[in-house]
């Protein structure tokens, strides 16, 4: 379980996040959705490490984030994928997907790479395993970045915004993958701006407006009454609808 | 045969001081290259104290002349600590120490140059520190600094030269010699600078090989 207690943070003197408390069960797919600017991607940083919260508390299957010696057992639980992919350009795909199971699993090289093919095979990246990222389409590298964060075998997927770096096409290819991942019980906290497909794939719909969590529902009562009761969400739900 | 005539012998002699001007060159870079990226590693981990040492001596022997720094090794150290320091250690000392602080700057902008998101998503994934220097930022960062690397170090033959003047055997010493003795400066320093030339062409061919060769490995379309 992921738990989000009172959490805080600000960049200087901007609050961006502001008391959030957030659960996310194993098996959960939970969509985080809100405008932007509402900090969406700090909520995601926050829980991976990359920044250092100012209040409140963040547990990853119980170890602390914000305490170094946990923090490493709380990374090896979750894998992040990125907006705009960050793989390591000097390594083929095969070494990005198998680099942190060889550095941090201790895998011997032979078995983490036959692994990373597997995985990439199975994103329909077979021919492309060898391939550099600079040789790959946007949606290749983004399939690359999921298998990156698979190999790593975790219990929580954090995602954010996988697909808005990609064009239409290549954002279906990525989306059928993550749809798949949902049925086989992955547990996702899934950062979006594809209303639908947050629908189609979630369990629970956070909703955040200026740092603050004014929505944790199920899906449907999100998208019904009980979410359009809320102003904030009626009108971000027709704003995006209009797009 | 007159006194000041050339003789075969003294082909043997320019290749001796070739050699000697050679092996301080290759001492020295290599002694360099090792002390300057454990700077920049001291600088990457931002060891406190230390990295301000690094960073303060370095900026001392950017600034100020070789040859002036050979002075102070080789005059003001025998005289400051009362030790001996023989022409060549003292040649390898500051040609070591300048080199060290040159290659530090290189390697301090080739680590930053590095992407940011490649070196949190290397996090992100549990790497520790050394992991991520080791396996994500080194192979990119050499690929970047072969070209500035190569630059410098064709300067840094040049800078042997001066140690001549506290009279190690170098090839331009060895000029010198030569020049003295048959009062033909226009031929003995053709030669001589030719040498410097050819071996400096041998560095730069030597370092663009290295680089394409990174890069293909690497299929890395950076810069
Ligand atoms: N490193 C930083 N330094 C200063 N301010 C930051 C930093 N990172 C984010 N912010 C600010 O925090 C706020 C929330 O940013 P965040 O990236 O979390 O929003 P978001 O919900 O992900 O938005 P988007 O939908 O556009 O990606 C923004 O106002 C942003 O300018
Ligand atoms: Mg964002």
């Amino acid at each position: 379980m992921i738990s989000i207690t009172g959490l805080r943070k600000s960049f200087g003197a901007a609050t961006v996040l502001n008391g959030i408390d957030l659960e996310i069960r194993q098996g959960e797919v939970v969509s985080v959705l809100g405008s932007s600017g509402s900090g969406k991607s700090t909520l995601i940083r926050c829980i991976n490490g990359l920044e250092k919260i100012d209040a409140g508390k963040i547990t990853v299957d119980g170890f602390d984030v914000s305490k170094p010696r946990e923090l490493s057992e709380a990374r090896k639980r979750s894998g992040t994928v990125f907006q705009l992919f960050n793989l390591y350009p000097h390594m083929t795909a095969v070494q990005n997907v198998a680099l942190a199971p060889i550095e941090v699993l201790k895998l011997p090289r032979m078995q983490a790479e036959a692994e990373a093919r597997e995985l990439l095979h199975s994103v329909g990246l077979t021919e492309r395993a060898d391939a550099y990222p600079s040789q790959l389409s946007g949606g290749q590298r983004q399939r690359v970045g999921i298998c990156r964060a698979l190999a790593m075998k975790p219990s929580y997927l954090l995602l954010d915004e996988v697909t808005s770096a990609l064009d239409p096409e290549m954002t279906s290819e990525v989306l059928s993958i993550l749809a798949a991942l949902a049925k086989t019980g992955t547990t996702m906290v899934f950062v979006t701006h594809e209303i639908e497909f947050a629908r189609s794939i979630s369990s629970r719909i956070a909703f955040l407006d200026k740092g603050q969590l004014i929505a944790d529902l199920p899906t449907e009562e999100f998208f019904s009454a009980t979410g359009m009761a809320l102003p904030r969400v009626a009108q971000f739900l027709s704003k995006m609808r209009k797009d | 045969m007159r006194y000041g005539d050339f003789t075969p012998f003294d082909i043997v002699l320019l290749l001796q001081g070739l050699g000697v001007s050679l092996a301080l060159f290759v001492s020295t870079t290599l002694i360099g290259l090792f002390i300057g990226t454990v700077w920049a590693v001291i600088r990457f981990y931002r060891v406190p104290v230390l990295m301000q040492l690094v960073t303060f001596v370095a900026e001392l022997l950017k600034n100020s002349p070789v040859l002036v720094q050979l002075f102070l090794v080789f005059f003001g150290l025998p005289a400051f600590l009362k030790i001996n320091v023989t022409p060549t250690e003292a040649a390898v000392i500051t040609l070591s120490g300048n080199s060290a602080a040159f290659i530090y700057v290189i390697a301090v902008s080739a680590i930053e140059s590095v992407g940011r998101d490649q070196i949190e998503a290397a996090r992100v994934f549990g790497l520790t520190r050394w992991q991520i220097l080791r396996r994500v930022i080194a192979p990119q960062a050499t690929a970047f600094a072969i070209g500035p690397l190569t630059g410098l170090l064709v300067n840094q033959l040049q800078v042997t030269s001066l140690i001549s003047v506290i009279g190690v055997m170098d090839l331009t010493k060895v000029g010198n010699i030569l020049n003295l003795r048959t009062l033909k400066p226009f031929l003995v320093w053709t030669a001589v600078g030719l040498l410097y030339y050819l071996t400096a062409k041998l560095v730069t061919y030597a370092g663009a090989r290295f680089e394409k060769r990174l890069r293909a490995h690497t299929a890395w379309k950076g810069l």
